[in-house]
């Protein structure tokens, strides 16, 4: 794997405030080798191993994306659903935004079929057919429509499992990381002072609150992909 | 404290002490006298990095922590991507950048992926592509069921009818147990219960496909040892046999031993009698086997110390 420059900057960084973690009384004691200090009941992370990983992060996402493989962004939080959507689109990656139905990578059969319906609803509508039917009937199908949009909406262009998987928030999204640990797919994940750092594969030790920090952090993610997505166009 | 700074100060003093020359980066710039009102809060500090001597021709200006400070010079040159403008060369965020329609956002991923689930096909695809990938139930009836050919074979070892008592009665379900497992020393024991006996069977077959262990054999297909194990209150002891014994066990055990595909050995079911008890502990008593050969590779020993 070779180390490229990803123009990461820790006065950007400071900035955006990814340095911040939780308060004091709810750290993970794992989390002691990256916390460099204590300020006003807050700790606070240390901004060059930080950069160290999120290099790491990105030049694994590099060289997955110039291998043709198919990505997962996941994050449920109210402050980083509508950038991670937008991320994810301009990555075109996979993406889940709202709530992560349990068993939906480990029960992938079931959630085919999901997207097989979803599939057929969507080709109904656009033909037509829902006008059609009587009022409740189709009252019920748009309703279904809308309720698979939301939850499905990022993931219908999937075929089969991802390759590596984005989390944003671990203690949010833990059910997604428990998932992809026993189907042993690569995770990467932002970590934040209250959260284990030895479940995901590599965890870049940020603030998660904050949606600037998601939002840069995200957007290196998303730089080195597209990038390895170029370079896989060009020459697959 | 020795950081990079202290220590090319302290070089640049003693050079221009010894009168001999400084290479040109390291040589102060040619700066006017440093402002007139110097800051109060690096007084201290310039006073300790200044090195006072004498033959210095322009005194050095006061150094500053601040980074954003251009009054110090730069000693070390950071790399930075920049263009003609001077700006940094990175793409845009994604949030600011040019908006895409849907309909580019569309094709892009129809040329990605293939058009999968999406339902609506921008550049003329196939919408139905992803039917041909995936079983679907045919409109005859039931689904045909195709055997898997993974080389496996299935034994059901008891099927039980267990009762879940509630409000409204009993409610009745099938409990299978089920050991599958190649000729050639691969197993796995499951579990699986349902509301028929056929998906119980089918649920616990898949079941034990995932978490399958490999027996060591030797080349007359029986144990290189003697073993035990015991998994609750079921204890199995395993052991080998010359060829043409076959396999003398009972119930679970020799379900067990057959599928995996040992033609010579002993088992006892010491303990309690349970069907499913005993399969999981001849389970563990295989796993706690070695093979003489990798014992004296780990132990460093050749392998006739091993049968003395």
């Amino acid at each position: 794997m070779a180390r490229r420059y990803w123009n990461i900057n820790l006065e950007e960084m400071l900035e955006a405030g990814v340095h911040f973690g939780h308060g004091t009384r709810k750290w993970n004691p794992r989390m002691a080798p990256y916390i460099s200090a204590k300020r006003k009941g807050i700790h606070i992370t240390n901004l060059t191993r930080t950069a160290r990983f999120l290099s790491e992060a990105c030049d694994l996402l590099f060289d997955a994306a110039t291998k043709g493989k198919q990505f997962l962004i996941v994050g449920t939080k109210n402050k980083a659903a509508d950038s991670v959507a937008r991320a994810a689109i301009r990555a075109r990656c996979h993406y889940v935004n709202k709530k992560w139905l349990g068993g939906m990578l480990t029960n992938w059969p079931t959630t085919e079929t999901r997207l097989h319906k979803f599939r057929d609803l969507r080709t109904e509508q656009k033909t037509g057919g829902l006008n059609r039917l009587p009022k409740r009937d189709a009252a019920m199908l748009k309703r279904q429509l809308s309720r698979l949009q939301t939850y499905l909406g990022g993931i219908k262009y999937m075929t089969r499992l991802p390759d590596i998987v984005i989390i944003v928030d671990q203690q949010e999204e833990y059910t997604a990381l428990r998932e992809c640990i026993t189907l042993g797919i690569p995770t990467i994940c932002l970590i934040d002072t209250n959260c284990d750092p030895d479940l995901a594969d590599i965890s870049i030790p940020a603030n998660d609150d904050a949606i600037a920090s998601i939002r840069l952090i995200l957007n290196k993610l998303v730089v080195a992909i597209c990038e390895g997505r170029s370079s896989y166009i060009r020459n697959p | 404290m020795l950081t990079v700074r202290n220590v090319i100060t302290l070089g640049v003093s003693i050079l221009t002490a010894l009168r001999l020359s400084i290479p040109s980066k390291f040589a102060p710039p040619s700066l006017p006298y440093p402002s007139s009102s110097p800051n109060p809060r690096n007084s201290s500090l310039s006073a300790l990095h200044s090195a006072p001597s004498p033959s210095h021709p322009n005194p050095k200006p006061p150094t500053s922590t601040l980074p954003s400070s251009t009054t110090r010079p730069r000693r070390k040159r950071r790399f930075r991507p920049t263009n003609a403008a001077g700006r940094v060369n990175s793409p845009p965020a994604f949030d600011d950048g040019p908006e895409e329609t849907e309909y580019e956002i569309a094709a892009a991923y129809e040329e990605l992926y293939v058009l999968a689930y999406s339902g609506v096909s921008v550049l003329s695809n196939d919408i139905y592509v992803m039917d041909s990938k995936v079983k679907r139930t045919s409109a005859f009836g039931k689904v045909k069921k195709e055997k898997t050919k993974d080389g496996f074979e299935e034994r059901v070892v008891q099927v039980r009818r267990v009762t879940k008592v509630v409000k409204g009665g009993k409610q009745l379900h099938f409990r299978a147990i089920v050991v599958v497992g190649d000729k050639q020393g691969r197993v796995g024991v499951r579990v699986g219960k349902a509301k028929e006996v056929i998906d119980a069977v089918q649920k616990s077959a898949t079941n034990a496909r995932r978490n399958i262990i490999a027996i060591p054999m030797t080349k007359y297909l029986t144990f290189p040892h003697r073993s035990e194990g015991d998994y609750g209150a079921a204890t199995v002891i395993l052991g080998p046999a010359a060829p043409g014994t076959g396999v003398i066990a009972g119930g679970a055990v020799r379900i067990v031993l057959e599928m995996a595909g040992v033609e010579n050995a002993l088992g006892k079911q010491l303990g309690s009698k349970i069907a499913l008890n005993n399969a999981r502990a001849t389970v563990v008593a295989v796993q706690k086997m070695k093979q003489f050969r990798e014992v004296s590779e780990e132990r460093g020993i050749p392998m006739e110390e091993l049968w003395r």
